[in-house]
């Protein structure tokens, strides 16, 4: 079980996140929506650990996840992927992937390689390659395929469907499905109606800081409603 | 064309000293985003602990061995006590904070070596014939230990889970955390392995010239005008400009003086900069 309680984050004076709460079960998916700019990113980064005026609590399966470095927190199985620049773009397409498995055991680290390259077989292709070298798309393709291969306690994806064709977006929701599927908690953050549709058991709606509702994926029967939602014009 | 090979293997043998106090600098700087202006003194005390540990077991690689570990942990020191506090602030109070100890540690130098120059034999007096020249074994194993250390920074910095992280760090520090990497140990084992290499390069090079308090200003000032050309933070890159700066200032001192080598290395370097100001890229890392 993860749990956030009463979560502040701060940008200097603007108080960006105002005391949120929210649970995500075992090997459930929970969607966070909203308008551009609500917070949604920053909600991620302070879980994650990556900003340093937060106020709350976070735990992940019985432990305290705040007060703790990202590096710990991750090492306690709190996965995150973000949105943007989320490869180090001077190694190649296998050590990006092989960073993140460093800490695990050998056969750990050779399974999330078959699992990332399963995932993506574009990525086996380019394994030699520079990650700065990709496209925008197989660059994100990297990073999620990085971010479920390590099968984390809980993955925190940000916009895992931006810049992506169709067909991959499917692939990422079946991937994000099947990983809930095998146990891992999942938060993600999209607009994707297939996404979210096939990913997603619940939906928390943001708004300036503060969840405004929930809901459940079989509320939206089209993608406009799901986008009227999340641009915070159907708020509960 | 006795002259040229005898300039030749001078040439290596600065270079590849100064190209381990630069691509310390160049890891330092890569990892952390800092310019340690205390490298150079890190290299004085290098040497002075050689002489120190030669003095009273006449042991030389034990004396390296002690002036790369000393170094190593005054390194970490300096990154607890002085650095740490100041990171994620302006990059000037670093700058300043690392002069100063620079400083510090040029006047308790001189206070406790006094001003004049230590001099001490090669642990090696034999030399070897390399064509129609004998040039001093010792030297040739400054070489040799200059190259292999910077060899073993490579494959080590490619293959070694901590290299990898290192190298994770220099690229994308916040992303590199979020998948565990320990950042705060990949900081302090770079800041430790920087220093440990200056104080090896000061050991080993010490025999060849002397030993004064002031003998860091001019490393530093070479490995700086080496690391910003050979692409700030890249290892690589400053090993090679090192051991270039060593041959153009060792080769070309034959034809023009020293001064006018080190004028026209000021202008290469400059040039340098004019060019990769255009590129659009950024440069390139670790």
């Amino acid at each position: 079980m993860f749990e956030v309680r009463d979560l502040h984050a701060y940008y200097g004076k603007s108080h960006v996140v105002q005391g949120i709460s929210l649970e995500v079960g075992d090997g459930e998916g929970v969607g966070l929506m909203g308008r551009n700019g609500v917070g949604k990113t920053t909600t991620l980064k302070s879980i994650a650990g990556l900003l340093t005026r937060t106020q709350g609590t976070v735990t992940l399966a019985g432990t305290v996840l705040s007060g703790m470095s990202p590096h710990t927190r991750a090492r306690r199985g709190l996965g995150y992927v973000p949105e943007a620049q989320a490869v180090f773009p001077e190694m190649s397409v296998e050590e990006n992937i092989r960073i993140g498995s460093l800490i695990q055991s050998r056969a750990d680290q050779s399974r999330c390689l078959d699992l990332a390259y399963e995932l993506f077989p574009i990525l086996s292709e380019r394994r030699r390659q520079m990650a700065g070298t990709l496209s925008g798309g197989q660059q994100k393709m990297l990073a999620l395929a990085r971010g479920l291969a390590l099968r984390p306690k809980l993955l925190m994806v940000d916009e895992p469907s931006e810049g992506l064709m169709p067909v991959n977006v499917e692939v990422i929701a079946q991937a994000l499905k099947k990983a809930t599927q095998e146990g891992v908690s999942v938060l993600v953050v999209d607009a994707s109606f297939d996404l979210v549709r096939t990913a997603c058991n619940r939906m928390y709606a943001m708004d300036l800081g503060v969840l405004v509702g929930m809901y459940r994926p079989s509320d939206f029967s089209s993608p406009e409603m799901l986008a009227a939602t999340y641009l915070g014009e159907r708020s509960a | 064309m006795n002259q040229f090979l005898l300039q030749l293997l001078n040439g290596l043998v600065v270079g590849s000293s100064l190209a381990l106090v630069a691509s310390g600098l160049a890891l330092l700087f890569g990892v952390l985003d800092i310019i340690n202006f205390a490298q150079g003194e890190f290299f004085m005390l290098g040497a002075y602990i050689l002489w120190i540990i030669l003095g009273a077991t006449h042991n030389y690689v034990l004396g390296l061995i002690a002036a790369g570990l000393v170094l190593a942990i005054g390194g970490g020191l300096l990154l607890l006590v002085i650095t740490w506090p100041l990171l994620g602030k302006a990059q000037v109070l670093i700058l300043l904070a690392t002069l100063g100890v620079s400083l510090i540690l040029q006047q308790l130098a001189l206070n406790i070596f006094g001003g004049d120059a230590k001099i001490m034999e090669p642990p090696i007096a034999e030399g070897v014939d390399i064509g129609p020249i004998t040039y001093p074994l010792y030297d040739l194993i400054i070489i040799a230990v200059g190259m292999g250390l910077l060899l073993a920074g490579f494959f080590w910095l490619r293959y070694a889970k901590y290299g990898v992280w290192v190298r994770a760090v220099a690229q994308n520090r916040s992303m590199a955390a979020v998948l565990g990497v320990p950042v705060p140990r990949v900081y302090l084992l770079a800041f430790m392995i920087s220093s440990g290499l200056a104080g090896i390069a000061g050991g080993m090079l010490a025999p060849v010239t002397s030993v004064f308090p002031s003998i860091g200003g001019s490393i530093i000032l070479n490995s700086l005008i080496v690391v910003v050309a050979g692409g700030l933070g890249n290892f690589r890159g400053a090993a090679w400009i090192a051991i270039l700066f060593g041959e153009i200032q060792s080769v070309g001192s034959i034809w023009i003086p020293p001064v006018v080598v080190q004028l026209l290395l000021f202008g290469l370097v400059i040039l340098l900069l004019v060019l990769r100001s255009r590129r659009k890229t950024a440069l390139v890392r670790l």
